[in-house]
């Protein structure tokens, strides 16, 4: 790959609350040669609002995404459900035609990238979210990729189950969404894993939030876990 | 729970969700029986749908024909009645659960009943029938085993499919001990004798059997129901008198087209290719017949469908009641039915309530859900589910049922970052302000059970 380049959307938890994810998605695709630009007006995609049923609200953050990205280069997201968002419902929010936007672990994995092996002997569990398995149909990607940097991945009891983040059902329905958090988290300790690996940061908000108020496993993004391996068990939480 | 119209029956109040939520999250007998039956029935309906070669294609198809019915049900519904009348049974449309339930109490009255045998009823459940017939000196009892053990305990069903889903042996022991006056072991067999010699006398002494229709055919005036247990064939054989109550969206155009539609009935609802009991019925006794009712009635329920009818909600009624979108529900799996209220629950019943009692009357079901999708794709007729509780939530915001403070705030918010200015300076001062966070509105609510996400000292951006 000589140099193609992309856009990188940080999404603002991304931006706000993992920072060091995005970074980490941006030097896995630099890694790979891609020449990354990460577009100085970007901010969200609206998905919040849209999914909590205020088109407008959603509408005008949208149009700040359209303003921000330019239709030349590939979108590359470090969130499946943003990058669902841009994919499925944004252009008809906005009006506007579809982008070619994928989701990082799709778009390494689509590229053949070279991922380092550093989760050797590891034993990991991948959470699939919600959108990214159901809307944009991407499950065997982030796995193949943690199996080539070195990890074991075993398969979580129920992966369909939801974890229950879901946008603002988990400050609606707390109690349900923390419940749902628990069954997720005691599923991959009960399969062995170390560590439970996830693709979208709303997920990971919502699962390491609650594991750090229990002490439980320690929940990493999917970038972090290729770019920097899955952190010693006692760095965690 | 007030008693009468199904309006105040399915009308759910604004906190009841998350209220009852809390008590089964807290019952570990509950979650056990409800993820241990939904993963059963979801396991069975995989099963199931990959012997069926390509389920994608006769779900589509499933789909076009429920949608022809509803689209033209006005047709379909004076095919049906043509054909039923011919044959000597009696076509009632009511537009209210009222009206329904006067119906049905007239048609008692009329015959002098005192028994009515019912079985497996969910229209029956939403107009509240047993109410009604017990206001008019008329005792009904349901034969379905799980609504039997759901009308001992003096409750309502849980799950559409296993109304008792929640009930262990040991619950259903206690509920029988007490009718027979002696000790019921907690055992299947004993149980299954118990409820026979309970509900034989029953079936054998009904003046009047009420039974739901899984489907009715337009073209040859036929109800159809499905059933695994034999009692909705005695329901509708041994009283001299037949009611079978149902939606008007249950119309299928003609026999060929039910076919595919049963293909999917028992696979997606138990995981069975069919169940022990396929019953048709086209009219009541004819001469020479040696059993059968003298009287058939066919009651169609309206309730409230028909404000669906050419809107962008019209796909919900395609719905066949299988139950499979409460098997994968990662929501229903936690909750169990009653927080979604009394008679519909899991995703079928927070997109159906809302439309049937309008959204100001069931505000928090569209927001019972994570919008995982899980339904959608389990549904066999293709029901887009969880697309379908987005538009509510949407209507919920443009209607104004949404709260003033809740539409305000994604307004300024909006507002904020729309320009990159709006959004450095607003998260600036979410940084300053975080540790406030957690003393109030959704802030409290998701810190009561996590920690709040920290908020970067600097954003990726500033990294750049």
């Amino acid at each position: 790959m000589s140099a193609q380049g992309v856009q990188l959307f940080a999404t603002c938890l991304g931006d706000l609350v993992f920072p060091e994810a995005v970074a980490d998605a941006d030097v896995l695709l630099r890694q790979a040669g891609f020449e990354v630009e990460v577009p100085r007006r970007q901010v969200c995609c609206g998905q919040p609002a849209f999914n909590s049923g205020h088109r407008k609200a959603a509408r005008r953050i949208a149009r700040g995404f359209v303003k921000a990205f330019s239709r030349s280069l590939p979108i590359v997201v470090p969130s499946g459900s943003c990058a669902t968002m841009v994919a499925h419902y944004l252009p008809e929010l906005v009006g506007e035609e579809p982008y070619d936007v994928w989701e990082l672990s799709a778009f390494l994995d689509r590229h053949g990238v070279e991922i380092p092996r550093r989760n050797e002997g590891r034993v990991v569990a991948y959470h699939d979210s919600c959108h990214m398995l159901r809307e944009l149909k991407i499950s065997a990607e982030p796995r193949r990729l943690l199996e080539r940097s070195g990890a074991e991945v075993v398969m979580l009891p129920r992966p369909d189950l939801c974890c229950g983040f879901g946008g603002t059902f988990s400050v609606r329905q707390p109690e349900v969404s923390v419940a749902m958090a628990d069954d997720k988290m005691f599923a991959a300790g009960a399969v062995g894993a170390e560590a439970l690996v996830t693709a979208d940061p709303g997920c990971l908000m919502h699962l390491s939030g609650r594991s750090r108020r229990v002490g439980e496993l320690q929940v990493v993004h999917l970038a972090t876990a290729l770019a920097r391996g899955i952190p010693a068990a006692e760095a965690a939480a | 729970m007030s008693a009468g119209g199904s309006s105040h029956e399915l009308v759910q109040p604004k906190e009841r969700f998350r209220e009852v939520a809390r008590g089964k999250l807290g019952d570990s007998g509950i979650q056990g029986a409800v993820d241990l039956s939904t993963a059963r029935l979801r396991g069975h309906r995989l099963e199931a749908w990959s012997e069926l070669g390509d389920v994608q294609e006769l779900r589509e198809r499933a789909n076009q024909i429920r949608m022809k019915a509803v689209r033209d049900i006005d047709l379909y519904l004076g095919q049906f009645t043509e054909s039923l009348e011919a044959r000597g049974g009696h076509v009632k449309v009511c537009a209210t659960a009222e009206e329904a339930c006067a119906y049905v109490v007239d048609v008692c009255r009329r015959r002098n009943a005192k028994l009515v045998a019912k079985s497996k009823s969910m229209a029956s459940e939403e107009i509240r029938l047993n109410d009604a017939l017990t206001a008019a000196g008329v005792r009904p009892v349901e034969t379905d085993l799980g609504e039997y053990i759901l009308q001992l305990a003096g409750e309502h069903p849980v799950h559409i499919v296993a109304p008792a889903i929640e009930k262990t042996k040991e619950d259903v022991a206690r509920l029988f001990s007490a009718v027979e006056g002696q000790d019921v072991p907690a055992e299947l067999e004993e149980l299954t004798q118990s409820a026979r010699r309970q509900l034989r006398q029953v079936f054998l002494e009904a003046d009047v059997g009420i039974t739901g229709a899984n489907f009715v055919v337009a073209e040859t005036g036929s109800i159809v129901t499905v059933t695994n247990e034999g009692n909705g064939r005695l329901v509708a054989s041994l009283p001299k008198v037949h009611i079978a109550i149902t939606g008007i969206e249950r119309l299928v155009p003609t026999l060929a087209e039910l076919a595919p539609l049963l293909q999917l009935l028992g696979r997606s609802g138990t995981g069975q290719r069919l169940t022990s009991y396929t019953h048709v019925v086209s009219g009541p006794r004819r001469e020479g017949e040696e059993d059968g009712p003298e009287e058939l009635h066919v009651v169609f329920l309206e309730n409230g469908r028909r404000n669906l009818m050419g809107t962008k909600y019209e796909e919900m009624l395609a719905c066949i009641r299988c139950g499979a979108c409460l098997n994968v529900c990662p929501v229903y799996r936690k909750t169990a039915g009653e927080a979604y209220g009394p008679v519909y629950s899991g995703p079928m019943g927070a997109v159906l309530v809302p439309l049937l009692v309008g959204l100001p009357n069931a505000a928090s079901l569209p927001h019972a859900s994570s919008l995982c999708g899980a339904c959608t794709e389990a549904c066999p007729v293709k029901i887009p589910l969880h697309e379908l509780l987005l538009e509510l939530r949407r209507d919920l915001v443009e209607d104004h049922v949404a709260s003033w403070r809740e539409r305000t705030a994604m307004s300024l918010w909006s507002f904020a970052w729309s320009s990159v200015l709006g959004y450095r300076s607003s998260t600036f001062m979410a940084r300053l302000g975080q540790r406030f966070g957690a003393k109030l509105g959704p802030g409290k609510a998701w810190a009561s059970g996590r920690e709040l996400p920290r908020l970067a000292r600097r954003r990726f951006r500033d990294w750049k």
